[in-house]
């Protein structure tokens, strides 16, 4: 794929996402809204529903694609130095990766 | 290419006047950096928070404790801003509200409710 081309997938990666995650977001806002005195079994409950642990994996998707886009075009925008560069985004990586692979085992464990 | 007119160049912070959308736009950048950073604080909240009934009572407890206010205030701030920034960018991606006008007064209003929402998340959480 060209560079051109790939430039226009990662504009179109990050609204398809964006779009998700605002959707998702609003979802979970909506239900502290409408249940404001959550207790544990309620709370655990929810999050172990097939609904809200199948559409929750496909946030962290999200939210790692949609991550990784903003902070690439961030830190390309504002550290010019190679070596720099290449540190922050390696640290961005990990942090994402890392963060999702333990996201993902929460909603694992607790859906199984 | 060369120009021949020299550009202006007005670095001084105090002297350069950022129009409304350019804060949005900014604060769209900043707000998704700390998004970020926060998200291994946010999974170890879930995580903590689904445990077992003390894991939860921990949790909530850190989201209203004194200490954390002030970190807690720039999560939601930033996950509002965001939400709403990004609504913007997208209905402008569908050229809905591209004109100087409609632009300035989306951008004044995502800013405004970006802070109302995080006043309200803090009326809520206390």
């Amino acid at each position: 794929m060209s560079h051109r081309a790939d430039g226009l997938r990662t504009w179109l990666l990050q609204r398809v996402s964006a779009i998700y995650l605002g959707v998702f977001l609003l979802y979970v806002l909506a239900h502290f809204w409408l249940n404001p005195h959550l207790d544990y079994v309620a709370w655990h409950g929810w999050v172990a529903s097939p609904v809200v642990s199948i559409a929750g994996a496909g946030f962290i998707l999200a939210l790692l694609i949609h991550g990784w886009v903003g902070l690439r075009d961030v830190t390309l925008d504002y550290i010019h130095h190679l070596g720099l560069r290449l540190v922050v985004l390696t640290l961005v990586a990990f942090l994402l990766i890392g963060c999702g692979f333990w996201a993902m085992r929460i909603l694992i464990v607790i859906s199984s | 290419m060369t120009t021949r007119r020299p550009a202006p160049v007005y670095l001084n912070l105090f002297r350069i006047s950022f129009p409304v959308g350019a804060v949005t736009s900014f604060a769209h950048r900043v707000s998704g950096v700390l998004l970020t950073l926060s998200f291994p604080f946010l999974v170890y909240l879930l995580d903590l928070s689904l445990q077992d009934a003390d894991g939860f009572s921990r949790a909530t407890a850190w989201l209203q404790s004194t200490g954390f206010r002030f970190g807690s205030a720039l999560i939601a701030w930033s996950m509002f801003h965001h939400l709403f920034s990004g609504v913007r960018y997208l209905l402008i991606d569908i050229e809905a509200g591209v004109g100087l006008r409609q632009a300035r007064a989306s951008a004044w209003l995502v800013n405004i409710a970006g802070v109302a929402a995080t006043l309200l998340y803090l009326g809520w959480v206390l």
